[in-house]
C-alpha cells in the first residue's frame, strides 16, 4: 500500500516538474535574444495628457474605481526603456526633428479589472499599453499591445485605496517591463541599427 | 499507519490544488485556433493570409464569454492573421479596421450621391469593445474576459501570427447582415498600405 502510494507521489512530482520545465522554457523564450541593449537613440513621449490617464470603471451596481494609469507609468517607463537603448531622452510631445532615431509613443488601450467579494480575496488588474515606434523619417516602424498584470487583496472599506494603488502600480509596472522585453526582441528595431 | 496516514492527506492535497489550478483554467477556455487559411471566409494578399469566423451560436457564445453577446447587440468574430512571408513585416492597427454592410465593396461611390453618403456611414471605424462593455453590465470576470480575448494592434514579423475577438455591432433581434470588414494593413520599409477585405 505503501509502494503504492509513493509511486503515485513520484509520478505527481515527475509531471510537476515537467510542468515547471515547461515554464521556464516559455519565460526564456519573451527574453532579449542577445540580451544587448538596442544601440539606438529613443525618444519616450509622455504627454501630460497621458501621464493624466485614468479609466474610471463599475456602476451604481458594483463599486465604482478610477484607475489612475498614467501617473504611475510616467514614473516607471523611462528606467525599464532607459535599461535597452543606448540613449533614451523623455519627452513632453513629439519632437519635430532631433538627434532621436527611434520616438517611442505610448497609449493606454483599456484595463480589466475584476472584482471579489471577500476583502483577502486576490482580484486581478489587466493593463493595455499600445506602442507606436517611429523612424527619423516619421514612418511608423513597430506597433505592440502589451498587458501587465498583477494580484492584489480587494481589500476592505480601509484598505481598499491602498490596494488599489498597489495592484495599479504593479500592473503598470510588469507593463513597463513588458514593453522593455518586447522591444528588446523586436527584429524591426533591430533592423534599424545594420 | 502514520506514515500511511501522511501521505493520504498530501495525495489528497496535491490532487486538490490540481484540481483548482484545472478548474480555474477551464473557467473561461481559449477560442480553438486554427490556420488562417482553414477558416471558411479568408483570403491572402502579399503573403499575408487572414481567415474569420463569426461566432454567432449563442452556446458557443456562453462557452467562451459566458454571457450571450448577440441578444445584447454584438457578434464576436474571431479573427486570424498570419504572416508568411520570409522578410517583409507587417502592421496591424486595430483602430484602422472598418465594417459596414456587404454591398460597401461595391466600386468607389461619388461622395454626393446617397450611396456615397450611405457608404461612407457604413464605414465605422472600430471601437466595438468600448461600447459594448458598457452594454454588457454584469460580471467584472465577464468583461475582462472579453478585453484579454480583443484582437490588439500589432506588429506582424516574418513568420509570425495573431489572433483575437473583434465585437461587430449588430441589430439586436434581427438576422444578422452580411458583414464587410476592412483590414488595413501596411508593410513596414516600403510603406505601401493594402487592405484586405472579407465578407461574412
Amino acid at each position: 500500500m505503501i509502494k503504492t502510494c509513493y509511486s503515485f507521489l513520484a509520478v505527481l512530482l515527475f509531471c510537476a516538474l515537467l510542468f515547471s520545465l515547461a515554464f521556464v522554457t516559455t519565460g526564456a523564450q519573451t527574453v532579449s535574444p542577445s540580451g544587448t541593449k538596442l544601440p539606438l537613440r529613443a525618444a519616450l513621449v509622455v504627454t501630460p495628457e497621458f501621464c493624466e490617464t485614468k479609466f474610471k470603471k463599475g456602476s451604481w451596481a458594483t463599486i465604482k474605481e478610477t484607475f489612475e494609469v498614467g501617473k504611475i507609468a510616467c514614473a516607471e517607463l523611462e528606467p525599464a526603456l532607459g535599461r535597452i537603448f543606448s540613449s533614451l531622452t523623455r519627452v513632453t510631445e513629439p519632437p519635430s526633428s532631433g538627434d532621436a532615431q527611434v520616438v517611442l509613443t505610448p497609449r493606454f488601450v483599456d484595463v480589466g479589472a475584476t472584482t471579489t467579494i471577500g476583502a483577502f480575496s486576490n482580484r486581478e488588474l489587466d493593463v493595455f499599453l499600445e506602442w507606436t515606434v517611429k523612424d527619423v523619417a516619421g514612418k511608423t516602424v513597430w506597433i505592440e499591445t502589451v498587458q501587465g498584470s498583477s494580484k492584489h487583496h480587494m481589500g476592505n472599506m480601509f484598505t481598499h485605496s491602498k490596494n488599489l494603488k498597489l495592484i495599479v502600480t504593479d500592473s503598470v509596472k510588469d507593463a513597463a517591463e513588458q514593453s522593455a522585453s518586447k522591444m528588446s526582441s523586436s527584429p524591426e528595431l533591430r533592423k534599424l541599427t545594420q | 499507519m502514520l506514515r500511511i496516514d501522511l501521505v493520504r492527506v498530501l495525495r489528497t492535497l496535491v490532487a486538490l490544488s490540481l484540481v483548482s489550478r484545472v478548474y480555474a483554467a477551464s473557467t473561461f477556455p481559449e477560442y480553438p485556433l486554427n490556420q488562417a487559411s482553414d477558416y471558411a471566409v479568408s483570403t491572402q494578399t502579399a503573403g499575408l493570409t487572414i481567415g474569420v469566423k463569426a461566432v454567432e451560436n449563442l452556446k458557443d457564445q456562453e462557452t467562451y464569454f459566458h454571457t450571450e453577446l448577440t441578444p445584447k447587440g454584438f457578434v464576436p468574430v474571431f479573427v486570424v492573421i498570419q504572416n508568411g512571408s520570409s522578410g517583409d513585416s507587417f502592421l496591424f492597427d486595430k483602430t484602422k479596421v472598418t465594417y459596414g454592410p456587404a454591398d460597401s465593396s461595391a466600386s468607389t461611390p461619388k461622395m454626393g450621391s446617397k450611396a456615397g453618403e450611405s457608404l461612407a456611414v457604413a464605414a465605422v471605424p472600430f471601437v466595438g469593445l468600448f461600447a459594448a462593455l458598457k452594454i454588457i453590465s454584469g460580471v467584472s470576470q465577464v468583461q475582462q474576459n472579453l478585453l484579454k480575448k480583443e484582437m490588439q494592434s500589432t506588429t506582424l514579423s516574418p513568420g509570425t501570427s495573431t489572433h483575437g475577438f473583434l465585437y461587430v455591432p449588430v441589430l439586436k433581434n434581427a438576422p444578422r447582415e452580411k458583414t464587410h470588414l476592412r483590414v488595413p494593413i501596411t508593410r513596414i520599409g516600403a510603406d505601401e498600405a493594402f487592405v484586405l477585405d472579407l465578407v461574412f
